[in-house]
């Protein structure tokens, strides 16, 4: 079915093609079957938000297709984005498990589509299928790992051009792109999104961008960044 | 305190521990019961995941550190927390360091046992998924006291280097 988002929505994860490949939903039959009944196909526009930091869990999102902005936000309203989740995750996980409030805000940059399960269906649903408890808790190993990532991030790096390398590195070592000798990597975030990532402020990633080109480490090609000398950037990413 | 887990007279207090008597019964034969005095390291962050670490009593010192070697403390774990799981069950690297702070008793468990185990007993993997979410929680206030602190403090313009 073609959405008004222009999302080509799969309504049963049955016959679902991409499955196989995500770590969540590639489910023995019976359990597969099993989700199938609890979950509910939605579809959301850009700018949309799944939920928010400080809201009682109404249960789990899985992300089928389109990208996510999770964040975090400060009393006066600064904002720290922990991760861009892509499809295959589920959101809310540990909320909808301890039953506590969201820890983040989630929000579509793209137009999505999602599967929501609420909390009770999905509880009784993992307590009958190990196979799925299991993949959730892989889930929230991963969730974990990206979460200590940030904290050494963000409370140990000295400089935000430190950051910003270290950013740079690991957006360029997806799709094998590391392994040439100028890497490039499509720049799908505003100069505002990426401050934010790294706990700065926009003028400063504008700042360092401009730097970043003038010593020729870096090259736009659209919104496609070459990176021109990878052993700089490295360096960069290891003393700032 | 017991070394074994059969008789161990905190086990109830323990959300971990409380277990039903077949599944603490295999528990017991895959765990081995260790001491570690004050400053003794579990696990350095980086290391291959090879096993996790029930805390029976004392406490231990999770951290995080830099290239450079700067170190931040992450959290203070007391007893009946079990250390090492994400790294353990995605077969990864320790993502924190684990130091002992008070003389601990621990149940060792090698991660293969662990995940052997936790197909056999699907009730304690709920147990495994609600700890994981606890840390989680954790980590997260983390990121907010240290992101969004340091935030504040961040120039608007300059801030760079």
């Amino acid at each position: 079915m073609l959405s008004p988002y222009g999302l080509d929505i799969i309504e049963s994860c049955l016959t679902c093609k991409m499955r196989a490949e995500r770590l969540f939903c590639d489910l023995p039959t019976a359990a597969l079957q099993s989700f199938e009944s609890i979950k509910y196909a939605t579809a959301y526009p850009k700018g949309a938000v799944l939920f928010v930091e400080g809201q009682a869990p109404r249960g789990i999102f899985v992300l089928c297709k389109g990208r996510i902005k999770l964040s975090i936000c400060a009393s006066d309203g600064k904002t720290l984005i922990l991760k861009i989740a892509e499809p295959g995750e589920v959101l809310g996980l540990s909320a909808a498990v301890s039953g506590k409030a969201y820890e983040l805000t989630a929000e579509t940059i793209d137009p999505c589509q999602v599967n929501f399960v609420k909390r009770e269906d999905f509880l009784r649903f993992l307590k009958e299928h190990s196979d799925a408890c299991f993949k959730v808790a892989e889930q929230l190993s991963e969730k974990y790992n990206v979460a200590c990532h940030e904290v050494r991030s963000l409370g140990l790096s000295h400089s935000a051009a430190e950051k910003l390398a270290k950013l740079l590195i690991e957006w360029s070592s997806k799709n094998g792109e590391s392994l040439k000798q100028e890497p490039r990597l499509k720049l799908s975030l505003t100069h505002e999104e990426i401050a934010q990532m790294i706990g700065t402020s926009r003028e400063t990633v504008t700042r360092l961008f401009a730097d970043l080109k003038k010593r020729q480490i870096l090259q736009a090609k659209g919104s496609t960044l070459v990176i021109r000398n990878k052993a700089a950037l490295r360096t960069l990413a290891t003393t700032g | 305190m017991s070394q074994s887990c059969l008789d161990c007279a905190r086990r109830s207090d323990r959300v971990f521990c409380d277990l039903e008597p077949d599944a603490l019964q295999e528990f017991d034969g895959i765990k081995s019961f260790q001491t570690y005095p004050r400053g003794s390291v579990l696990f350095r962050e980086g290391e291959t995941a090879h096993s996790v670490f029930l805390v029976c009593q004392g406490r231990v010192r999770l951290t995080v550190c830099s290239e450079s070697g700067r170190r931040m403390t992450l959290r203070i774990v007391p007893a009946g927390e079990v250390l090492g799981l994400s790294a353990a069950l995605s077969g990864g690297r320790y993502e924190v360091t684990a130091e002992v702070m008070e003389a601990v008793e621990t149940a060792e468990i090698p991660r293969k046992e662990l995940l052997q185990f936790l197909r056999e007993h699907r009730e304690v993997c709920m147990q495994v998924v609600n700890q994981l979410s606890e840390d989680l929680h954790v980590a997260y206030d983390r990121v907010r006291a240290v992101g969004l602190t340091r935030m504040r403090h961040t120039p608007m313009h300059g801030a760079a280097h």
